[in-house]
């Protein structure tokens, strides 16, 4: 007994010893895990979504055509995604016909009730409207898409040609358009991309008149030029304030708030650790950049990008970006007032709003 | 003396233990900050890609394919590849890309002096943008890399950005495995949180850009610089201007595959950390454009090399201490002396076990015993490293070289082997 005592004392030991490190070993031998990490490799794009998906029903639309001159519905299958194809008018999504399918194809334009939840993604060349209280999961249309009264959108919706939001309808996700996106007020978004993207009063004359007013004061053409190259930087330990009507040519960095009196200009950018305040009328000719929240006021022009580590909130008639010079505008949330335009991209990681 | 000694190398790990359990506990559960992520449409500025070349002739045509294929406007890019006096097939394979691409501009540099400073620095005399980028290259980037690493320069006080480096040749051997989790560490929650709380990323010398004016106005790339990435991550610091780090902006690379070279990579970069440190210690104490947290980081970051040999002492001196009788006593001291034995030593390997749980990677985790082994490794060389520079601030340093990390890779990789995410996270 007491001979064999040492080595199990030793045997007992080793095990112990070897005990936090076996999963590792074990690891080392059986290379469960030793692919290199995956990068992401796509281009960022937001209308990715929206392509690939796409993409991926491409291959139907000979079929989709052969239904829509049958005027039938048609059940079939695409890379293991249940699909329907439509090719007769006044399909009203019955969920009973819906019922199982990852996607509808359909030949004509769609109308989705009032009150209806789709639940398929929805796929059509022509246009598509969404009726009041309504809720679609996806969509990429080939022309306009028009978003009925407190209607929703939950995860992407994709148009060729132009969004129309009406009052009190929410955008989920992703909205692209490559014509333009107009939003009515009380709506809500998070992330859009249009080279036009309108905020519209319930007189829609009015907003669109207003934000052409901001584009003419302040849009010049050599101006976004300039700030692509170096600019004199001006560093400011605590707030920094430009005077109104006065012009500036230099980068802003400010430790404190950064605020532009109503008619200056800033050619250049602005940094800010806390808020930045534009007054009436200024613009600035270079991007923003905030530690806190920005504040354009009305009639305002920023040349962009405009990011916010909190939030962005823009007064009537202002306008951000240029038609041909498209920006973005990125923050936790956004508030934009109607008679708005801005160019490019706007991305609330929180909620978006436009004021009711 | 010794006592005191001992509880200075105590109150030092300690520190630093606090810094590793700070930064990751930041990141599992701080507010995380991407204020350049979300940046798709803007009036792109034009930028120079550097590739910095030396005997690359296995590696060099897979970065060129791919920043062929990167999605940025064609006419706002150039790509300067930097063949530095190599001696091997680098110049033929460069130059047959330029007969197709001519926006590929090739700088053969074929004499001056040796280093990878002072190539970039003879390379910026053909730069015109305003934006410059650097790639070792190993490196492969992804397709909207160039414009990641691009967005942060909209922000004015930007004067350089760091990307994520992700090893390629994980599988490889048990040492890449290893690097594997420590480049994780380093760069998902060390730089993250230095991001997140405002402190200071560090430049990395590749996967990286620099804003040329920025570079004019601290003098350009320092020649004598061991570490170029750390000296100027600390002048720019000096001049006012901030590094941002984007984790997103990620970028395959070679990790060494033999130990040597793993050791020889790893004094390298001790001994330009230490460099630095003799350097930029007193001025960033001085500066007055920073903010406390900032230069208490700044200094942090500089003497990380320096707790190789700080941790070896302290376990010197307790030996020494134990076996005198010294009375160690009071409460605090304890308290550090139980840091120091137990969790100070593991809170390096909390913070990777930490960004393997956020790299979302599950089975690699069980590794991390064995990084003790990668760990006393490194101690030991930066503690050689630090070493040699005394006995070279003593006896005269040697000429300086540039130290290529030797590649493992001995021919172009297929691009349909690297993994791929396709989707995105609504």
């Amino acid at each position: 007994m007491s001979s064999w005592a040492p080595l199990a004392l030793t045997t007992l030991t080793a095990v112990l010893l070897a005990l936090p490190v076996t999963p590792a070993l074990y690891e080392l031998w059986k290379r469960a895990d030793a692919t290199p990490l995956p990068t992401s490799r796509h281009d960022g794009r937001i209308t990715n979504f929206a392509e690939t998906f796409r993409s991926r029903l491409q291959p139907l639309l000979p079929q989709l055509e052969r239904c829509r001159n049958q005027r039938d519905l048609l059940r079939t299958c695409i890379e293991g995604m249940e699909v329907l194809l439509v090719g007769r008018d006044g399909f009203d999504f019955d969920p009973s016909l819906t019922k199982g399918v990852a996607a509808v194809m359909l030949s004509e334009a769609p109308m989705i009730p009032a009150e209806r939840l789709v639940e398929a993604d929805v796929f059509t060349n022509c246009g598509l409207s969404l009726g009041e209280r309504a809720a679609l999961r996806a969509a990429w249309c080939g022309g306009d898409a028009a978003l009925g009264k407190d209607s929703a959108v939950l995860r992407w919706l994709h148009a060729d040609g132009s969004i129309f939001l009406s009052p009190g309808s929410s955008a989920y996700g992703r909205l692209s358009a490559l014509h333009s996106i107009q939003l009515a007020p009380g709506c809500s978004f998070e992330r859009m991309s249009a080279p036009q993207i309108v905020t519209v009063d319930r007189d829609q004359a009015d907003g669109l008149l207003a934000a052409r007013d901001a584009r003419e004061a302040c849009s010049s053409s050599d101006v976004s030029a300039m700030v692509t190259t170096s600019q004199p930087r001006l560093r400011i330990q605590g707030n920094f304030s430009l005077a109104p009507g006065e012009t500036l040519s230099a980068n802003v960095i400010a430790t404190g708030h950064v605020h532009f009196g109503s008619g200056s200009r800033l050619l250049g950018s602005a940094k800010s650790y806390k808020d930045t305040v534009v007054d009436e009328a200024a613009c600035v000719h270079g991007s923003i950049v905030s530690g806190g929240t920005i504040h354009l006021g009305q009639g305002c022009f920023a040349a962009g990008p405009l990011l916010a580590e909190e939030d962005v909130v823009i007064a009537r008639g202002s306008r951000v970006g240029e038609p041909d010079a498209l920006t973005t505008i990125s923050s936790l949330g956004i508030q934009i007032a109607p008679g708005c335009q801005v160019h490019g991209t706007v991305w609330a990681r929180v909620r978006g709003i436009v004021e009711a | 003396m010794l006592l005191h000694l001992f509880r200075l190398t105590l109150l030092l790990i300690c520190v630093y233990t606090v810094r590793h359990y700070w930064f990751t506990l930041n990141r599992l559960f701080g507010r995380q900050r991407h204020p350049y992520i979300d940046l798709e449409n803007a009036a792109w500025p034009a930028v120079t890609v550097l590739i910095a070349a030396h005997n690359e002739e296995a590696v060099i045509s897979d970065i060129l394919r791919a920043l062929l294929e990167v999605d940025y406007p064609r006419e706002r890019l150039t790509i300067i590849p930097v063949n530095d006096r190599s001696t091997d097939r680098t110049r033929e394979i460069i130059d047959a890309f330029v007969v197709q691409h001519p926006f590929v501009e090739p700088f053969h540099r074929t004499g001056g002096k040796p280093g990878k400073a002072a190539a970039l620095k003879d390379a910026m005399e053909r730069v015109t943008s305003e934006i410059v980028l650097i790639f070792d290259a190993d490196y492969i980037p992804g397709k909207a890399l160039i414009r990641q690493l691009v967005a942060p320069f909209f922000d004015p006080e930007i004067g350089a950005v760091m990307g994520r480096v992700v090893p390629l040749n994980v599988g490889k051997k048990s040492l890449t495995r290893l690097l594997d989790l420590e480049r994780s560490g380093g760069y998902q929650v060390d730089q993250q949180a230095r991001m997140n709380l405002h402190l200071v990323p560090q430049y990395g010398g590749t996967v990286a850009g620099v804003r040329k004016s920025a570079l004019d106005e601290i003098g350009g790339w320092n020649e004598d610089a061991l570490a170029e990435d750390t000296d100027l991550t600390y002048r720019l610091l000096l001049a006012g201007w901030k590094t941002a780090y984007e984790n997103r902006a990620e970028c395959y690379e070679e990790v060494p595959e033999r130990w040597p070279v793993r050791v020889r990579q790893i004094k390298r970069w001790a001994k330009g950390h230490n460099q630095a440190m003799a350097r930029y210690l007193f001025g960033l104490a001085k500066c007055s454009g920073l903010s406390k947290l900032e230069r208490i980081d700044g200094t942090l970051l500089l003497g990380v090399y320096l707790m190789g040999p700080v941790l070896l002492l302290g376990w010197l001196l307790a030996v020494v201490l134990f076996y005198n009788g010294a009375q160690i006593g009071g409460g605090l001291t304890v308290l550090a002396l139980g840091a120091f034995t137990t969790l100070g030593n593991f809170a390096a390997f909390f913070e990777i076990a930490a960004a393997a749980r956020l790299d979302g990677s599950r089975q690699r985790i069980r590794l991390l015993p064995l990084t003790l082994f990668g760990f006393t490794v490194s101690l030991i060389s930066v503690s050689q490293a630090a070493w040699q520079q005394v006995q070279e601030s003593i006896f005269g340093a040697r000429q300086l070289v540039w130290h290529k990390t030797e590649r493992s890779r001995t021919a172009p990789v297929l691009e349909d082997r690297l993994p791929v995410v396709l989707e995105e996270s609504v």
